[in-house]
């Protein structure tokens, strides 16, 4: 009886998604709500002129939406610190990890690749950052990289090796970056003699005014970048570590 | 050419997704949802949304997938639990 209503409310719900993929409107018409909205025509028109950023997306994210981003940011250091509040972090000298205890050690290849492999992987992750502006990705997307990198590095060669690195002391400050770098902007912002959080220095000369953004927003990509790695990292390191008393390195 | 390359795109994504469901192994099913993630970025690059493709291949395929893998090894069955 139960997987009869199951199945019954699942057929229901199937014919309703499909109702509604069949109701949406057609991709690249030009008849589309979306091509007729002021708000669209401002962002597509507008966006080079006023925010200085040739990629459109990121001009929406970090300047016209700024706030949004803002708030963004710090849900997911707040999720961070849920999952540390839950977990725990891990203890200097008495960490190891379920890899480094593993009786199938990774195969000289396999290390080697990874170690190739990183710092280019790192390299990627900087342009992604930097460049931000004029191509996609972003500071998001650029820490998402490093930390997934860094993630490589630690299946591979331990959780010692890689504590080792990226010392506790170093990340936990650097997980609140992104929401430290968007108040930071914020308030030069404000220095400046503009608004928070509008890239824009108003009191400054019009010939400048360009740079300026260019600078405040790359801040913020930076501050984005860093922060999402390490709160990836961090998560990764507190949910494989296992305490016990442990001599030196491995 | 196109819209075949979408049927394609969108019959693995099904069956992956279905695929991901059904596998008895949880290891398995990680691995297979993970494969998901990636078409997933590959359909994000069609529809010329090329930021999301890149966080969904960094974060979709890259990151979840380890921790999900962490977690099933930090877990037992129940089992094997009772036995102890």
């Amino acid at each position: 009886m139960k997987k009869v209503t199951a199945l019954i409310f699942i057929a229901a719900l199937f014919a309703l998604l499909l109702y509604v993929v069949a109701s949406m409107p057609t991709m690249g018409d030009a008849d589309n709500p979306t091509n007729s909205s002021e708000v669209i025509k401002r962002y597509l028109e507008g966006a080079e002129e006023e925010t200085h950023t040739e990629n459109v997306i990121t001009g929406i994210i970090l300047n016209y939406r700024g706030y949004d981003t803002m708030g963004e940011v710090s849900v997911i250091f707040c999720a961070l610190a849920a999952v540390l509040a839950v977990l725990g972090r891990e203890k200097r000298g008495k960490i190891y990890a379920y890899t480094d205890r593993s009786g199938v050690p990774p195969s000289v290849i396999v290390k080697t690749m990874v170690a190739f492999l990183v710092p280019f992987i790192i390299l990627f992750s900087i342009y992604t950052i930097l460049h931000g502006e004029v191509s996609p990705g972003g500071g998001f997307q650029g820490g998402a990289i490093v930390g997934a990198s860094m993630i490589i590095f630690t299946t591979i060669f331990g959780l010692f090796a890689s504590s080792e690195r990226i010392p506790q002391k170093v990340r936990a400050p650097l997980e609140g970056s992104a929401v430290i770098a968007f108040f930071v902007v914020g308030v030069l912002g404000l220095i400046g003699g503009g608004n928070f959080l509008t890239y824009a220095w108003p009191d400054i000369s019009s010939s400048l005014q360009p740079a300026v953004v260019v600078w405040l927003t790359i801040l913020v990509e930076i501050g984005i970048g860093l922060g999402g790695a390490m709160v990836l990292i961090s998560i990764l390191f507190s949910m494989i570590r296992e305490e016990e008393e442990i001599a030196a390195a491995p | 050419m196109g819209t075949a390359l979408n049927v394609v795109f969108i019959t693995l994504l099904v069956a992956t997704a279905l695929l991901a469901v059904f596998a008895r192994d949880l290891l398995a099913a990680v691995i297979i949802f993970s494969v998901y993630s990636l078409i997933m970025a590959l359909m994000w690059q069609r529809l010329q949304a090329p930021d999301l493709a890149l966080t969904e291949a960094a974060v979709g395929a890259g990151v979840t997938t380890v921790l999900f893998v962490v977690a099933i090894f930090k877990t037992r069955r129940r089992e094997e639990e009772e036995e102890d």
